[in-house]
């Protein structure tokens, strides 16, 4: 990425007041009503409200996300070479300017949701200017090492993690787990949010945590922000393993995974552009994490009676 | 198949990366995004291929770098390079 061009979009307001707090290791500023942030200093991080339609040339996004289950909303990414724009179905427009480690946030009246969005993609494309290295995955602190838990079946890290928040761990990440490979790789907290189903909601994600926001339709999902005190800072944690987790109809139990295979699992978690140049980053990042950090199995039934099984599993052998 | 005399080269479309030492390597086909672990021999193998080389050069370096080569080196560098050739990872 490349130097922005300030004159091509020129934000509404510029704000230079003190940070309201630290997420993927930015001190965010200004408060704009943030939910989810930490304690702590971090790289500064300005971001933008404007209720302008960003200005930008006609072309195709270089990715666009059709409405799941698990993510309700169209969603379009578009690379006008300095910057991005993400146009967000019902969220509106998110310009992002890594190199700037600027973002505009669109005025809107649901400000949890827009931090949750603004913690997403835009987040990452910022993080990603830094080097490091965006995993779709949770994470949690255990004995001072992040405890990354990937699922590549897609279902169950974040009820996991929820037990992890409620036995009094600290959570690092619920979605998006930012990696930097230093030496030893270390986990850059996130976003201090948890989001679950109402069910976990209502038998595990029930101590440590307060709510922003109901479940409502389509998403059905109950969001919590993490009790300040288990915040902590944004500090790089290091990894002390990862976590693939896996379905058993019996009991839990963990078993380690060689690279190789744990490469075929952490690509379709890692986040990459449509460009050979960002494959070959996102590849070459996860080879080099799974070269230097253990990787493990976690096979559990996916029952919530299960899960504090896992958690002491997970806390005994990684 | 591939003849001593053929001349083989890294797909430009490929990267790779060394795993911890002794655990050989991974290449990813950016196009396909298909990616192929590979152990250290095959590793070796493929750096020597690099922008190109015959498969009578392949053979003479790999011996170098390996103690006690196999007599029937040639053969398996030639069944390893046909097995990457048909996955797109070498072209001729």
């Amino acid at each position: 990425l490349s130097q922005t061009d300030d004159a091509a979009y020129a934000p509404e307001t510029q704000n230079d007041q003190s940070s309201a707090g630290t997420c993927f290791g930015f001190s965010v500023s200004p408060d704009l009503g943030f939910k989810y942030l930490r304690n702590g200093e971090g790289e500064p991080l300005t971001i933008i409200e404007s209720a302008d339609e960003p200005e930008g040339t006609e072309h195709a996004p270089v990715l666009e996300w059709s409405p799941t289950p698990a993510i309700p909303w169209h969603a379009r990414l578009y690379d006008d070479g300095a910057r991005f724009r993400l146009w967000i179905e019902s969220g509106g427009w998110f310009v992002v300017e890594p190199s700037l480690s600027r973002i505009t946030i669109p005025t809107h009246d649901d400000h949890v949701r827009r931090e949750e969005r603004l913690w997403g993609l835009p987040a990452i494309l910022t993080f990603l200017e830094r080097g490091d290295l965006p995993l779709h995955a949770a994470a949690v602190e255990v004995d001072g090492g992040a405890v990354i838990l990937g699922a590549p079946g897609r279902f169950g890290k974040t009820t996991l993690a929820a037990a992890f928040v409620s036995a009094g761990y600290r959570l690092l990440s619920e979605d998006v787990t930012c990696v930097r490979l230093t030496e030893r790789p270390v986990a850059i907290p996130g976003p201090a949010m948890l989001r679950v189903r109402q069910d976990v909601a209502d038998s595990v994600a029930t101590n440590n945590v307060s709510v922003t926001l109901e479940a409502q339709e389509p998403e059905a999902r109950v969001h919590f922000s993490i009790d300040p005190s288990l915040r902590g800072d944004c500090n790089p944690v290091p990894i002390r393993g990862i976590v693939l987790l896996r379905v058993t109809d019996d009991r839990v139990w963990l078993d380690p995974v060689d690279p190789v295979a744990a490469l075929r699992d952490l690509w379709p978690l890692s986040f990459r552009l449509p460009f050979d140049s960002d494959r070959g980053r996102a590849f070459g990042g996860l080879a080099e994490l799974v070269r230097d950090v253990p990787i493990w199995n976690l096979h559990r039934p996916m029952r919530i009676d299960a899960l504090s099984a896992a958690v002491a599993g997970i806390v005994e052998g990684v | 198949l591939l003849e001593p005399g053929s001349t083989v080269r890294q797909n430009p479309r490929v990267v790779h990366r060394r795993l911890a030492e002794g655990e050989g390597g991974v290449l990813l086909h950016l196009e396909t995004s298909a990616y192929h672990g590979v152990n250290e021999i095959g590793l070796a193998i493929w750096e020597i291929v690099g922008d190109g080389k015959t498969i009578a050069e392949v053979v003479q370096e790999l011996g170098a770098r390996v103690s006690d080569p196999p007599a029937k080196l040639e053969d398996d560098v030639i069944q390893f390079l046909d097995g990457l050739r048909d996955r797109g990872l070498v072209t001729d």
